[in-house]
Parts: structure tokens; C-alpha cells; sequence
């Protein structure tokens, strides 16, 4: 309940290193300003990432604050502070939240007191992003230069080609990646005219090539977690994803990868589990987290249920599986590793009729990761990646098989709406479902 | 001498007030279920209490819900006008006033008896006395009283919840741990001032405060309020009238207006008869 | 079909938005195709091109969703929730095929769901870009190429440029009729009430254009004609700033407290009426500009201007046009619950439009009469404080 924070113990130690990586992104910002380098208020998985490394841009992750804020139940008074200006609580809180900060350190003209590690730097610009997935990526950083009116905000557009059971995607896959290249070198062009800088070419192929490897990596090392009893849980992956995530086209981000591989390769050998004994293995299969209930996660382990994968932040795939075209434009490269990603499930889904891309994913990795049932969050106040939920579940259960299903319902941030006993009530009734289809099973 | 009469329909109360130079009667009568087609027993009690007869009445005004639902009223204003109006009567300082009703709660900037801004919730009972009446009812504390064991407890317990629902849950599990009653209510009253405090700070909110509707007869409630804004609030004598008050005086507003033209507001023509508050 | 004829324009228009869609079932019994669209987005020229009926759908607020939630989540946009009930209960069975044009999430995110659950003949995504630069253009150029493709390919016909044009203009001449009868609003008391007009707008959506425009032309002869009701010259001039609104609820809430609804800025009002195609050689670069640029809806981002007052005037200049040009004395801003894109601009043009003199009630709400008491007592105490 409210006032003791459970703190989340990770079962893996490298993961234990991944606060200083959130606190290292966060205190870059506000060090910036002294190493004379430009700020970015970024987005995540908006294929921005290798643009700014190579041109030294401090990307501050507003998900990440607003993340580190629900975890420490400390959001409350930055979503008020937007709901002041009659930002309705129904929004995205991500958005919210770090608008509500934003406008407080405006008031202020400096972070308020007892920001969580120190708050986030002042931005130079803002970096949005017009997807298939999400409107506040655009919406927020407008939102919000009304309050930073000197700030300038650029957007840009990459998609990729839509589901379409009827269609056929390779015949429009170029016009999409012909799109997103372009829309990338516009976001470079702003970049530019912002640092005063010119791209460094081969520096940003570079980065692109130190991506590439870290997908492979970061697929590497997850797969590991296929091993029965598994070595890592997705509680630790919610921490694990950050290296990937925000600090993509990095050397710190490889090399974290490289000792969690060996940690996991040597758990292995050891025969360490997450669980003990394991009894269930589930997918989380669609949802962000509640930033501010990891501690579900362990309840889950310590009924004997782990989560050996989820679809949430693996946010990449052998650059193999991806068949990407060779080219010597980094640009058109990050522009169809993009498509790519979400594309190379769509022959799949074609190939079981009902089915869908989104399904697709979620049952190669029941087989491959040996499922019991699927564990899905919706997030209320997330349109983005909780919408349409409900359809996967019904058509997993209908074009694959009838497996036990949880949807679990709470926020990403506003804690107002969570209850823990409910949401344990409804882990132990689902854990009885799997053991009654398991039981049928044999 | 003329008289004007205010009636207030509230949820949960119905309020008349008459008023010449001064306030010549006021009487609160419940509008719950039983009450419901009876505002004009309520306007005959007051009509009693001020040994007058319908008949004295130059001009009724009608506000609260259910206010289209008084026949005999000469004119329908909103309760969020009439109680910036009734507020400036009694408490003139006050710029900013925070009503809590029984389904709804509002904030309203005033300047000189007029309205400057409002904000009212939405449907959801968080931050309403809907609220605390749940919660009174499921902890077995008689309404009237939670505000005041509020009062004795020794810390704040936090509640998380807002929604209605899950908070009653989360209350009755800290009940089965040991909390006790007293902290508890306290903090039901902080989560419910927050609440309200997150709806009224939407507005650019100046001191004087004041608290009206029932809400501001739970002193508990008020307590937490005033930390929320960081002052004490102020609470007129008699809380519940405001609305009611509020309608007269704007009646009389509006006759005086008139007559200064020399001439008269239309009537409604109805008689004192049972007021069909549901149609 | 509805018999349009001189003095019965408001009649027909009353009888096509309280039965919506029946012009749209009695051509598909007589052999045309019918292709349902959502929101403002929906490029009517290329469908009225290829023959099809289109329609844009709405929902009903004075009724209760209940079967739609067994499918779709309830943090989606309550008006895609209510459509798609709609739409489930069998309200558009005579539809052939919809098209989603990609506005938001609520709409991009359960795609899926309408196509697998509805499983129309015809199902086309728009994959409409959120920015509008040069590449922007040129891409949405392509998607809508793809579109004509597959129409073309569902309809067996082809779709030439010459046809494309000519829908142009039909829809081009639509708007010009629509915008001389928003014109008569302009007087005080306007010539035509707010939900009068609304009725007309809501009926002119589910028409083929031909039909549409001699609706909007009779009721306009209608209006010139009619004895002007004597107003109330104090009576205060709203205007209505959303989505999509298209029930006459609200605006009835504001006209029966003596106001009058002069003007909107709607996604079924203005917003479908005040900008056209451009006439140009290759006619998808006309219609990829007007539904990009031309169209200013909260989806699209705009920000090319060097400062952020000139960001506001070309995202909001036209509610200052509205603004004074028709006297519009308060404006009701009135959102949908979970609408991400509006929602985010809340304050931007709550101070735009202050600042511009109209007084802002912003009101968030379902898309449902439930709440239709709170909503009124609101609009009242507005009314009330801006007196």
C-alpha cells in the first residue's frame, strides 16, 4: 500500500547496475550545459537515438522521468500541477507527469526541491515523432512549448506499412523506407541548425554499426533465458531494456549486455532459476508496466510463475532475421531496420488466416520460450500500446490455442486507481487456471 | 415591503431563504428520496417562519439541480452564480470559494458578487461528500461525527486510492491490520481535499477561501482543505444556505433592475404546489 | 429518397440526421456500393470518384454501449467506442467496406479490431502522416495512390484522373454552398439556429455530393425566405470548438438557455467546409495538400513558424477569423474523454481564443447524453458569467 514502497529486488546482479545508468541519463542533462553540449527532450524507439549520439545531443527521456517518478510514488504532484492548467487526468501520464515538472521548473527557473534524482535539464529543443503508435509523441513536446515558448520542437514521421490481411507489404516497403529516410535526414537538418554542428558521417555509421551489434547481443543474451528453469524474469527485463532503450549506439549499452550474457550463461551452468521450483512459465505479452508495482512481478515468483519473455521493450531482432538490403546510407539503413522490425512477422501472420502480426510475435515466443499462459497490462491512461489488447488476446485464444489469459488492469504512473489486493486476488486466480490447464494438458 | 425568496434543490437538501432589507427566514429540509416532490413544504416552513404568506413574495428565483423543477420559481439561475451572489453578502473578502455538495464539488472565483471563473468535477465521486459517505457508511461511523475523529488522529494513513470503489476495499484491509479508525479518516479527508484541491487549484486562486455546501460543516474536511492551500479557510455561519441566499438576492437584483425602469419581471403565475422533481 | 424540394430543405435535412444513413441503405439496395469512413480525414473526392457512396460514420450519445466493450478497451476515445457499437449492433449492416484514415491512436490502435470483427468486404487503413513537410506531401501523394489501387480493384473500375477531378469539384462546390449557408449566421440574430445547422451537417455527411449540395441549397433558399424569429439582440453569440460532435444535445443545451450558436469549429462543421481542393494537374497533389495542410486538426502537426505566437496563428488563426467575424462572444471547448490530441491542446487554445476575446469553457466529457444534466448547469453558469 501507499506508504511502504516495496523496493523491487532484481534477480540478477547486473541488473542492479542499471539505476546508475538512469541516473547517469538523467544528471547528463543537467551537466550539459558545463560540457557545452545541446539537449533533446527524445523519445524512445523513435529511431533518433544514433542521430544524437553521433552528434554529441543529450537526449532526455521524458519516459524515463516520468518512469523514475511513479517508482518512487512521487508523480502525484507534477500530474497536478498539469491538471492546474486543466490537463485532463483521462491523458497520456508520461506526459503529463513531465509537463507538470516542466512547468513547475519553469515557474521556478530551476528543477523543484526534492525532484527525484535531481530532476531533468531544460531542453535546447525537442525531438517528437509522428508513429503508428503513439500521439503524444507530438502532442507532448507541443503541449509543453507552451510553457518553453523559446524552445524549438521538430517532429518527424516514420511509419511503416500497416497490417493489411489482404495486402501485400513488400510491394510498398520501399515507399515507407524512402519516407522514413527522408523524414530522418530532416530531423538531422534541425539537429544541425540547432548544434550549429555538421553530421559526422562516418561517425553516425559508426554508431549504426555499434546498434546493430547491440540488438544482436541484446537478442543473444535474452535467449538464453529460453533455458529451463529460466535465469531471468521479465521484472529484471523491465530494468534490463534500459541499456537497449535509452542508451542506444553506446559502448556502455554493449558492454552491459556482454557481463548480464555471462551472468545468465553462468546461472545456467549453475542451474540457478528465477523460481524455485518453477512451476508455470508466462509471456508478458503486451503492456507497459506499473512503474510503482514491480514488486507484482516477485509475487508472481513466489507463487512458482516466471516470465522467461515479453513482448514490452525488445524493442530489436537479429539483424539477420531482418534481411535488411545493403546499403551505405546509415540513414536508409536505420530507415529499414524500422520497417523491417515490424514487417518480418507479417508473412508469418499471413500464413495462419485470423491471425495478426501483433498475435504472430506473441505465439513465436510461446513456443519458442515454452509458455503456460500470456500476462497482458492495460495502462489506462496509454492509448498507444494498450488499445487493442483485448483483440489479441481473443485472437491468440482463436487462431492458436486456448491458453490461459490474465489481463491485468492499472496505470503507468497515476497510482489513484491501483489496488494491490485486487491485482494479487487476480494473480492467485489466474495461477489456478494455469494449473488446471496444465493439469488437462498432461 | 418587498420579499424574495431563494430556494436551493440540492442532492441531498433543499434550502429557501427570503430576505427584505435582511434575511427574514431560512430553513434546510432534506430532499432525499421521500422529500423529493415536496420543495414547496419546505418554502410553506419557511413562509411560516417568517409569518408570511406566498402571496408577499414579489419574485422567487430557483437554483441547485433541480432547479427547472420548481414550478412556482419566477426564474431558474445556476448554483454556481447564486453562490458567488450569497457569498459576497456574508464573507465580502472572499475571492475564491470552494463548495462541496453531496454528488458534486466546484470552485468559483468571485469579484464583487460576480463570477470570475468556475470549474465544477466531473462525474466521478472522488472528492465529493458522496465520497466520505461511503466511506462513513462502510467504516459504521455516523456521517456527522468523521470529520471530527479525523481530528484526533495521530497520523495521516494514506490512502492511494481515489476511486470510490477500490478505496472502500483499501480502508477495510487497513482496517483488518490495525489502523486505527481515527487515521484512517484522516486520511480519507487528506485524499478527498486533494482531490478537491486538484480541481479547484485549476483555478488562478486568490485568499480570501471559503468553504460552503455541507462539506464545510465537516470540520475535518476543512482542516485538510486549508493545508492543502496552506491557510486557514473561512466558513460562513451557516454553510448551507449560500445557494439559497444567493437566488434571493439575485431575485431582488433583478426586480430592483426593473423596477428602476419603472417597470416589472414576469411571473410565473403558479401557485405554492408540490414540485415535480421528477417529471 | 428523400424529396428535397423549395421550403422542405430543413424537413430533409431533419429526417436524414434522425434516420442517419437511410438515403445510404436505399442506394445500396438500388446496386451502388456504400464505404463507411471516420473522421475529417476521410478523402471523399477519390471515393465520389470511384462511384462508391461514402458515408462518415457516427455514433448515437443517447445510447448506451453494450456490446462494443466485449471487444474493445474503454480507455479508447469514447466516440470510436460508440461508433463501433454501432457498427456491431448491426446499425450499418448495408455497409460494403470502410475506410480508416490514420487520425490517432483510438483509431490507428484498434484498426485490427474493427476489420476482424466487422470483416467487410472492402477494409482500407489511409496511413495519413502526423507532420506536413515536403516529404510528408509526397508520401501521402503515394498513399493515396494505394488507395485508389485498391478501390479500383475492389470496384472493377478504373478510377481516372479526369473522374478525380470532377469529384473535385463536385466536393469544392459542396463546400462553397456549405459556407454561404454559415454565412447567414453571421447577422444577429443568425438566420439558422445552431441546431438547425447541425441537423443540416450531420445530414449532409451521409450523401452522395450531388444530393448533398441540393440539400444545403434548399435549405439555404428556405432560410432567406423565412420570417426572421424576433431575437434577442442581447443574447450571447457561442461558438463550439471538438471534434466530432454530431448530436444536436449540447447545442440545444446552449440554444435553450437563449443563446445562439453562431459558429464552430468542428470536424462535422467548418472544419469539413472552409478549405478546398486545389485544382492542380496531378489532382492527388490537390487533395494531399488540403487533407495536410489545409486541414487544421490537432493530428497534424504544424510548427514551421520561427516563433511560438506564429506556431499559434497557424494552428488556431482561423478561430480568430471565426471569432470576429461572426461576433462570437464565448466559445464552449468541449473534448472527449481519453482524446490525447485534443487534450494536449486544452491550454494552447483556451488562451488563444481568450486572447482573441471569446471567453473559454472548456468541458471534457463522454461522448453520451448521461451527463447531459452537469454539462447544461455548466454551460448555464458560463452563459451567466459572461453576461
Amino acid at each position: 500500500m501507499a506508504e511502504e514502497k516495496k523496493g523491487r529486488a532484481v534477480a540478477t546482479s547486473t541488473a542492479a547496475s542499471i539505476p546508475k545508468f538512469v541516473r547517469g541519463n538523467l544528471s547528463a542533462t543537467l551537466k550539459a550545459k558545463e560540457e557545452g553540449k545541446k539537449v533533446a527532450a527524445a523519445f524512445i524507439a523513435d529511431g533518433q537515438d544514433e542521430i544524437m549520439r553521433a552528434m554529441d545531443i543529450v537526449p532526455a527521456w521524458g519516459e524515463s522521468f516520468s518512469g523514475v517518478c511513479a517508482a518512487k510514488r512521487d508523480a502525484e504532484k507534477y500530474l497536478q500541477k498539469a491538471e492546474s492548467d486543466n490537463f485532463s487526468r483521462s491523458l497520456c501520464t508520461y506526459a503529463t507527469c513531465n509537463i507538470g515538472f516542466d512547468m513547475m521548473r519553469e515557474e521556478l527557473g530551476q528543477a523543484p526541491e526534492g525532484a527525484p534524482w535531481g530532476g531533468m535539464a531544460r531542453p535546447d529543443m525537442m525531438l517528437g515523432n509522428g508513429q503508428l503508435l503513439c500521439d503524444p509523441r507530438f502532442k507532448w513536446p507541443q503541449a509543453t512549448q507552451h510553457y518553453q515558448q523559446d524552445v524549438p520542437v521538430f517532429v518527424t514521421n516514420m511509419y511503416y506499412p500497416p497490417w493489411d490481411p489482404n495486402g501485400d507489404h513488400h510491394e510498398v516497403e520501399e515507399l515507407y523506407v524512402k519516407y522514413a529516410k527522408e523524414e530522418l535526414h530532416e530531423t538531422v537538418k534541425f539537429c544541425e541548425k540547432i548544434t550549429g554542428k555538421k553530421m559526422d558521417w562516418d561517425r553516425l555509421a559508426k554508431t549504426v554499426e555499434l546498434s546493430d551489434k547491440t540488438w544482436d547481443l541484446f537478442i543473444d543474451t535474452y535467449e538464453l533465458r529460453k533455458h529451463i528453469p529460466t535465469p531471468m524474469d521479465t521484472g529484471d527485463a523491465m530494468n534490463t531494456m534500459v541499456p537497449l532503450t535509452f542508451n542506444l549506439g553506446t559502448q556502455e549499452a554493449y558492454d552491459f549486455y556482454v557481463s548480464l550474457k555471462a551472468e545468465l550463461e553462468q546461472k545456467i551452468k549453475d542451474g540457478i532459476g528465477v523460481a524455485d521450483p518453477e512451476k508455470f512459465r508466462v509471456i508478458w505479452a503486451a503492456g507497459l508496466p506499473s512503474w510503482f508495482a514491480l514488486g507484482d512481478f516477485q509475487y508472481f515468483n513466489s507463487k512458482g510463475v516466471v516470465f522467461p519473455v515479453e513482448v514490452t521493450y525488445r524493442g530489436c531482432e537479429k539483424i539477420e532475421r531482418l534481411d535488411l538490403p545493403k546499403t551505405n546510407d546509415p540513414l536508409e539503413h536505420i530507415a529499414w531496420r524500422w520497417v523491417r522490425y515490424w514487417t518480418h512477422w507479417y508473412d508469418a501472420a499471413k500464413k495462419r488466416p485470423g491471425s495478426t502480426p501483433k498475435v504472430e510475435r506473441i505465439i513465436e515466443y510461446i513456443e519458442d520460450y515454452k509458455c503456460d499462459g500470456a500476462v497482458f497490462h492495460s495502462a489506462f491512461s496509454c492509448r498507444s500500446w494498450h488499445a487493442g489488447i483485448m483483440q489479441q488476446a481473443a485472437t491468440l485464444k482463436k487462431v492458436y490455442e486456448d491458453i490461459p489469459i490474465l489481463i491485468m488492469e492499472g496505470d503507468i504512473v497515476d497510482i489513484s486507481s491501483y489496488n494491490e489486493a485486487d491485482t494479487h486476488n487476480r494473480i492467485d486466480a489466474f495461477i489456478e487456471t494455469l494449473a488446471a490447464h496444465k493439469a488437462r494438458k498432461g | 415591503m418587498d420579499y424574495f425568496a431563494g430556494v436551493d434543490i440540492g442532492s441531498t437538501m433543499t434550502k429557501v431563504v427570503i430576505v427584505s432589507d435582511k434575511i427574514v427566514a431560512s430553513l434546510i429540509g432534506p430532499t432525499g428520496p421521500e422529500h423529493r416532490k415536496l420543495a414547496n413544504r419546505v418554502m410553506e416552513e419557511a413562509l411560516k417562519e417568517a409569518r408570511l404568506s406566498f402571496d408577499d413574495l414579489t419574485y422567487i428565483v430557483a437554483t441547485g439541480y433541480g432547479r427547472i423543477n420548481v414550478p412556482f420559481a419566477d426564474r431558474q439561475i445556476t448554483e454556481i452564480t447564486c453562490h458567488a451572489k450569497g457569498l459576497q453578502s456574508l464573507l465580502p473578502s472572499v475571492k475564491t470559494v470552494i463548495d462541496v455538495g453531496g454528488q458534486d464539488s466546484k470552485g468559483i472565483k468571485i469579484l464583487n458578487g460576480k463570477v470570475m471563473n468556475f470549474v465544477m468535477n466531473d462525474k466521478c465521486a472522488a472528492g465529493t461528500g458522496r465520497f466520505l459517505e461511503i466511506i462513513a457508511d462502510s467504516l459504521g461511523v455516523p456521517l456527522d461525527k468523521i470529520g471530527e475523529i479525523s481530528l484526533t488522529a495521530e497520523r495521516i494513513a494514506p490512502v492511494s486510492s481515489t476511486c470510490t470503489v477500490f478505496a472502500e476495499a483499501e480502508i477495510i484491509s487497513r482496517l483488518a491490520t490495525g489502523e486505527p479508525i481515527a487515521n484512517l479518516l484522516a486520511g480519507i479527508h487528506d485524499a478527498v481535499a486533494t482531490r478537491i484541491a486538484a480541481l479547484v487549484k485549476k483555478l488562478n486562486v486568490e485568499p480570501d477561501i471559503a468553504v460552503t455546501g455541507g462539506g464545510a460543516k465537516n470540520v475535518g474536511l476543512v482542516k485538510a482543505l486549508g493545508s492543502k492551500f496552506g491557510r486557514e479557510l473561512l466558513v460562513p455561519p451557516e454553510p448551507l444556505i449560500t445557494g439559497a441566499l444567493g437566488a434571493a438576492l439575485m431575485g431582488k437584483d433583478i426586480y430592483e433592475k426593473y423596477a428602476a425602469e419603472g417597470l416589472k419581471p414576469s411571473r410565473s403565475g403558479h401557485k405554492l404546489e408540490e414540485a415535480t422533481f421528477f417529471k | 429518397m428523400t424529396d428535397i424540394r423549395d421550403g422542405n430543405g430543413l424537413a430533409a435535412a431533419e429526417k436524414l440526421y434522425t434516420q442517419y444513413g437511410s438515403r445510404a441503405r436505399e442506394l445500396k439496395a438500388s446496386g451502388k456500393k456504400v464505404i463507411g469512413y471516420l473522421s475529417a480525414l476521410g478523402p471523399i473526392e477519390i471515393m465520389t470518384a470511384a462511384g462508391v457512396l461514402p458515408i462518415r460514420l457516427k455514433g448515437n450519445v443517447s445510447e448506451a454501449i453494450s456490446k462494443g466493450d466485449a471487444y474493445m478497451e474503454t480507455i479508447v476515445c469514447p466516440f470510436v467506442r460508440n461508433v463501433f457499437d454501432a457498427a456491431v449492433k448491426g446499425k450499418y449492416d448495408f455497409l460494403d467496406g470502410m475506410v480508416m484514415p490514420h487520425q490517432c491512436d483510438s483509431i490507428d490502435r484498434t484498426n485490427e479490431t474493427w476489420n476482424y470483427t466487422l470483416n467487410l468486404p472492402y477494409w482500407h487503413f489511409l496511413n495519413m502522416p502526423h507532420v506536413a513537410d515536403d516529404p510528408s506531401i509526397a508520401f501521402t501523394k503515394e498513399i493515396l495512390r494505394i488507395f485508389v489501387k485498391s478501390l479500383e480493384k475492389y470496384t472493377g473500375n478504373k478510377i481516372t484522373d479526369e473522374a478525380i477531378a470532377k469529384a473535385v469539384a463536385a466536393h469544392n462546390q459542396n463546400r462553397k454552398l456549405m459556407r454561404d449557408l454559415y454565412d447567414l449566421r453571421k447577422s444577429n440574430p443568425p438566420l439558422i439556429s445552431g441546431v438547425e445547422m447541425m441537423k443540416v451537417c450531420v445530414a449532409a455527411m451521409s450523401l452522395p455530393v450531388e444530393e448533398s449540395s441540393a440539400l444545403i441549397e434548399a435549405v439555404t433558399k428556405e432560410v432567406k425566405e423565412r420570417t426572421p424569429a424576433a431575437g434577442n439582440p442581447k443574447a450571447k453569440r457561442i461558438m463550439l470548438i471538438g471534434d466530432q460532435i454530431d448530436d444536436v444535445a449540447v447545442i440545444e443545451a446552449i440554444e435553450s438557455t437563449g443563446a445562439y450558436l453562431v459558429m464552430d469549429d468542428l470536424s462535422t462543421g467548418s472544419k469539413m467546409y472552409w478549405q478546398d481542393v486545389d485544382v492542380t494537374p496531378d489532382p492527388l497533389q490537390g487533395i494531399a495538400e488540403r487533407y495536410l495542410r489545409k486541414l487544421k486538426i490537432p493530428t497534424t502537426f504544424i510548427g514551421s513558424a520561427p516563433t511560438y505566437q506564429g506556431i499559434l496563428e497557424e494552428r488556431f488563426g482561423h478561430m480568430k477569423n471565426y471569432v470576429k467575424e461572426f461576433k462570437v462572444d464565448g466559445a464552449i471547448l468541449f473534448i472527449y474523454k481519453y482524446c490525447d490530441p485534443y487534450g494536449f491542446e486544452v491550454p494552447a487554445i483556451k488562451s488563444y481564443v481568450e486572447a482573441a476575446g471569446a471567453p473559454v469553457l472548456y468541458l471534457e466529457d463522454e461522448y453520451s447524453t448521461s451527463s447531459l444534466a452537469r454539462v447544461k448547469t455548466r454551460i448555464e453558469a458560463f452563459l451567466e458569467m459572461i453576461a
